[in-house]
C-alpha cells in the first residue's frame, strides 16, 4: 500500500513537473523533449495499474510516433521561419506569466481543482478491482470479434490521415 | 491499491496544465503539443475508471486504444497543416494567421 503510493507520487511528480516545463520551456525543442518525459511517466502509471498493453501502446504511439513527428515539424518549420528566433527569445516564464498567462492559468487551475474536488466527494474510494485485471489475450479477442468494425474504421481513419498528410505536405513538390 | 481519486486528479491536473499552455502560447506546434497533453490526461481518466470500476473488462483499454488512434491521426494532419502554413505564410504563430479576420 505504502510502496504503491510512493511509486505513484514519484511518477505523478515527474509527469506534472515535465508538463509544467512543456508550458514554460524557452525553447520549443526542450518543450518537445519534456513532453516525451511526461508521456513516459504516464506510461509508468499505466504499468502501475497493470495495464501493460496500454503502457506499450503509449510508448509506441506517443513517445515513439507523435513526439518524433512533432520534432520533425519543429525542425522543418524552424528552417523557414525567420521570426522563430525572435519569438523564442521572449517566451521565458516571466514573459508567459506577464503577458496573458494569469487568466489562462486561473482557468486551468480552477478546472483542475474543481475536478479534484468532484473526484474527492464522489465516493469512489473503494477500489473494486483488487484482483488482477484482464489479460492481453482478452483484449485481442474482443478487438477482433466484437469490435472488428470499429477496428477497421480506425484503420481507414489512419489511412485517410496518412494520405491527407502526404497531400498537404507534398503539394509544393507536385507544383514544381 | 491507491484511492481512485488520485490518478483521476493527476489526469485533471495534466488537462489543466495543457489548457493553460494552449490558452497562453501562440506557436501552432506548441498548441498541438498541449492538445496531446490534454488527451493524455483524458486517457488517464479513462484508464483509471476502467481499472478500478470494471477491472476484468477489456472494453476500457479498447476504448483508450481508439482514442489514441484518433490522437495520432489528428497529430499527423495537424502537423501537415502547420507545415503547409509555414510554406505558404512563413509563420507558425497563430496570431499572424488572420487571413479570415474581418
Amino acid at each position: 500500500m505504502s510502496t504503491e503510493l510512493i511509486i505513484f507520487s514519484v511518477l505523478a511528480v515527474v509527469v506534472l513537473a515535465s508538463a509544467y516545463k512543456v508550458v514554460t520551456a524557452r525553447l520549443i525543442t526542450h518543450a518537445a523533449l519534456f513532453l516525451v518525459l511526461s508521456f513516459t511517466g504516464v506510461a509508468g502509471i499505466y504499468l502501475q495499474m497493470h495495464q501493460e498493453f496500454l503502457a506499450a501502446i503509449q510508448v509506441l504511439v506517443y513517445v515513439g510516433a507523435i513526439t518524433t513527428m512533432i520534432l520533425f515539424a519543429i525542425m522543418l518549420s524552424e528552417i523557414r521561419d525567420i521570426k522563430m528566433e525572435v519569438e523564442t527569445r521572449r517566451t521565458g516564464l516571466r514573459y508567459v506569466v506577464r503577458r496573458s498567462a494569469p487568466f489562462a492559468f486561473v482557468v486551468g487551475a480552477v478546472f483542475a481543482a474543481f475536478m479534484t474536488y468532484l473526484f474527492g466527494v464522489a465516493g469512489w474510494d473503494q477500489p473494486v478491482g483488487a484482483a488482477l485485471p484482464y489479460q492481453v489475450q482478452a483484449v485481442g479477442k474482443e478487438l477482433f470479434t466484437t469490435f472488428v468494425v470499429p477496428f477497421e474504421v480506425a484503420s481507414i481513419l489512419l489511412l485517410a490521415a496518412m494520405i491527407g498528410a502526404i497531400v498537404l505536405t507534398a503539394r509544393e513538390e507536385a507544383d514544381r | 491499491m491507491i484511492p481512485l481519486y488520485m490518478p483521476l486528479s493527476l489526469g485533471a491536473f495534466l488537462f489543466g496544465l495543457g489548457l493553460w499552455g494552449a490558452l497562453t502560447r501562440t506557436n501552432a506546434v506548441r498548441i498541438l503539443m498541449f492538445i496531446e497533453l490534454m488527451l493524455n490526461g483524458v486517457n488517464l481518466n479513462l484508464v483509471s475508471f476502467s481499472r478500478y470500476l470494471t477491472p476484468d473488462d477489456p472494453r476500457g483499454p479498447i476504448f483508450v486504444l481508439f482514442v489514441m488512434t484518433v490522437a495520432a491521426a489528428e497529430a499527423a494532419v495537424g502537423l501537415a497543416i502547420i507545415l503547409s502554413l509555414v510554406r505558404n505564410r512563413g509563420t507558425v504563430e497563430v496570431d499572424r494567421v488572420n487571413l479570415l479576420k474581418g
